[in-house]
């Protein structure tokens, strides 16, 4: 036997009671793990590219923007590509199976976002094959069992055909998988020609300028000369990375990031009045054998560093299946989330498993530290 | 009078030693200037009636709990002048205890609270082992060392409390009513077992009881009465 032995002995000498402690430490940590990951995703925007920029109208991206701006902004210094992409949304099927549909060109498609989603030549030839021809995410592919060939009909929410009908006709020439594993593949890629020729109103408007500015260029300084083009005209732009777009579409709704420390934060402190509680009612029933390691030998210095050891045992064991959860789950749940399992994530959850543990067995050490042996074995 | 103690050649002096508790606000006095010397391997048993102070003293002889006035000297050193972490420290290297009610951890093997004391000792692993198993084999518990002591009779945990108090080979052994909680038969064969380790491997004993063929095992029995030693009868040759 060792210290290491007869720790883990006395921290799970009531099983039930120690499964339960654990099981709570799991369920914080668990929560911990996916909420730091979605954080470390920069709240869902990990995936999103920092050198890939979007020019939508100031008043807000359901405004459109001329697609005429499309050559001035292509001549700012600094642009490298640039595509008009216009969006439809609608559903497949069940108006409860929601799609959406960016439209582009598709070789400036290639030149501005083939890196990021793993688009290649042969692919943006497939689609060039054909005017109703699309990309399909390998995430959308997958969810609604689609395959190279299949024929699908988009039934859009606003975008009318000019025949009134709102059914879009697609036939799905490649399917991309994107960069990495945490890229949003949920989505159709189609050529912006089909949608601008087929539909009754706002012809030659896009939802958005895609580009990718030159090597050595970055967003900040090219985000100003774009927007001061069109500053007085009757369409001003406001130019972001994506990464800036879809920060910016999340904190509309909340400031993410301090509702997710919140919940986390209060998580822990629950689990800290919790555990605490428990170890020191546990050590209340323990106090004779407080007094009997005493007796033996073991010192005041010997016995605090057992129990904060107890406690950093049910936390490290805890907090290591509850990160492992969370990894997990990281890796089971929609790319589309965003979740980025770290090694910053996991460092900070070392950090508060040592932290918790320390703080939650200091209290009942301390008591076990101070409580004189006499007294100790009054308690039997 | 300190110099002298030091230089005394008794392994236990207990000079001018007085002890009061306090109960709800009134003092109750236990001893007022006890005297008391064992040489080293003796076996002394202590007898008297309840709140005799016969529990105090073994409290004071373990440094469980120190003296208002006086000394406590064993083995050369000054019990009563040491602080909590050295008494640990002492405990661990010098003292076994034999408790009434053996207090194993229940939660361990016999082993495993056999090898308590040991974890203290800067001892490798595999030595540890050896040594409990020797220790368990001296008891006559030879291969149940796996065995939790829950499901031992009253004896054999008192075996295996007698094992945890030797196996760090202290000099001095201190017995609660080593049999208060034993039937005749297994009370025998504990007593038979420390009268083997101060005869045969020269412990120093100091054992509490209330049970007269107990303290017949001891070679002098004292006999305390309101906290003073009121005889010392028969010292065994």
């Amino acid at each position: 036997m060792t210290f290491f032995g007869l720790t883990r002995k006395s921290a799970l000498r009531k099983p039930l009671r120690s499964i339960l402690l654990v099981i709570s430490v799991v369920a914080a940590f668990f929560i911990y793990g996916l909420t730091a990951s979605f954080i470390a995703g920069s709240q869902g925007t990990a995936a999103a590219s920092d050198d890939l920029l979007g020019v939508m109208h100031s008043a807000g991206r359901s405004q459109p923007l001329p697609v005429a701006y499309l050559p001035r902004i292509a001549a700012v210094p600094g642009v490298a590509e640039v595509s008009p992409i216009t969006r439809l949304r609608g559903s497949v099927r069940d108006e409860r199976n929601v799609v959406a549909v960016s439209a582009g060109q598709p070789d400036k498609l290639l030149a501005v976002s083939g890196r990021d989603l793993g688009l290649s030549q042969s692919m943006i030839d497939a689609l060039g094959a054909g005017r109703d021809r699309v990309l399909v995410g390998r995430a959308l592919a997958e969810a609604q069992g689609w395959k190279v060939g299949d024929r699908l009909t988009v039934s859009a929410f606003r975008t009318k055909r000019r025949d009134g009908s709102r059914d879009w006709p697609f036939e799905i020439a490649a399917i991309f998988d994107g960069k990495s594993a945490s890229t949003d593949t949920y989505f159709i890629l189609a050529q912006y020609r089909y949608i601008n020729e087929g539909r009754a109103r706002g012809k030659d408007t896009v939802s958005t300028f895609a580009l990718r500015p030159e090597p050595g260029v970055t967003p900040e300084e090219l985000a100003p000369r774009i927007d001061a083009l069109f500053a007085n005209s009757a369409a001003p732009t406001r130019t972001l990375s994506e990464k800036q777009f879809l920060s910016a579409f999340l904190s509309q709704y909340a400031d993410i990031k301090h509702v997710v420390t919140l919940v986390v934060g209060a998580s822990f402190v629950t689990l800290l009045l919790i555990v605490i509680n428990t170890m020191v009612f546990a050590l209340r029933e323990r106090r004779f054998e407080v007094g009997v390691l005493k007796t033996l030998g073991f010192s005041p210095s010997r016995i605090l560093l057992m129990v904060l050891a107890e406690a950093l045992f049910i936390f490290l064991l805890g907090g290591t299946i509850g990160m492992g959860l969370a990894r997990l789950a990281s890796l089971a749940l929609p790319p589309a989330l965003g979740l980025v399992f770290d090694p910053g994530v996991m460092l900070r959850a070392v950090a508060l498993v040592f932290l918790l543990g320390l703080v939650a067995g200091a209290l009942p050490a301390l008591t076990a530290m101070r409580t004189p042996i006499l007294s100790a074995f009054r308690t039997r | 009078m300190s110099a002298n103690l030091e230089t005394n050649k008794s392994f236990i002096t207990l000079h001018g030693i007085g002890k009061t508790f306090q109960t709800s606000g009134t003092s109750v006095p236990i001893f007022e200037n006890l005297d008391l010397t064992i040489q080293k391997g003796e076996f002394v048993a202590v007898m008297g009636p309840s709140g005799s102070g016969k529990s105090t003293l073994l409290n004071l002889l373990a440094g469980l709990d120190g003296p208002d006035t006086g000394e406590i000297w064993i083995a050369g050193q000054r019990l009563d002048h040491m602080g909590e972490a050295a008494r640990s420290a002492w405990r661990a290297h010098h003292l076994g205890i034999v408790f009434q009610f053996y207090n194993l951890l229940p939660m361990l093997t016999a082993e495993e609270n056999v090898e308590l004391p040991l974890l203290l000792k800067p001892i490798p692993a595999s030595m540890r082992r050896e040594r409990v198993e020797k220790i368990l084999d001296l008891v006559g518990l030879a291969g149940r060392g796996r065995q939790n002591p829950a499901r031992m009779s009253g004896g054999q945990q008192q075996r295996v409390g007698i094992a945890r108090a030797i196996v760090s080979d202290p000099t001095l052994l201190l017995c609660d009513e080593p049999t208060g909680d034993l039937d005749r038969a297994s009370a025998d064969e504990v007593l038979t077992m420390l009268g083997y380790l101060n005869r045969e491997l020269g412990k120093t004993i100091v054992m509490v009881t209330h049970d007269p063929e107990a303290a017949e095992v001891a070679g002098r029995t004292l006999h305390l009465d309101k906290g003073v030693f009121i005889e010392r009868e028969r010292v065994m040759a």
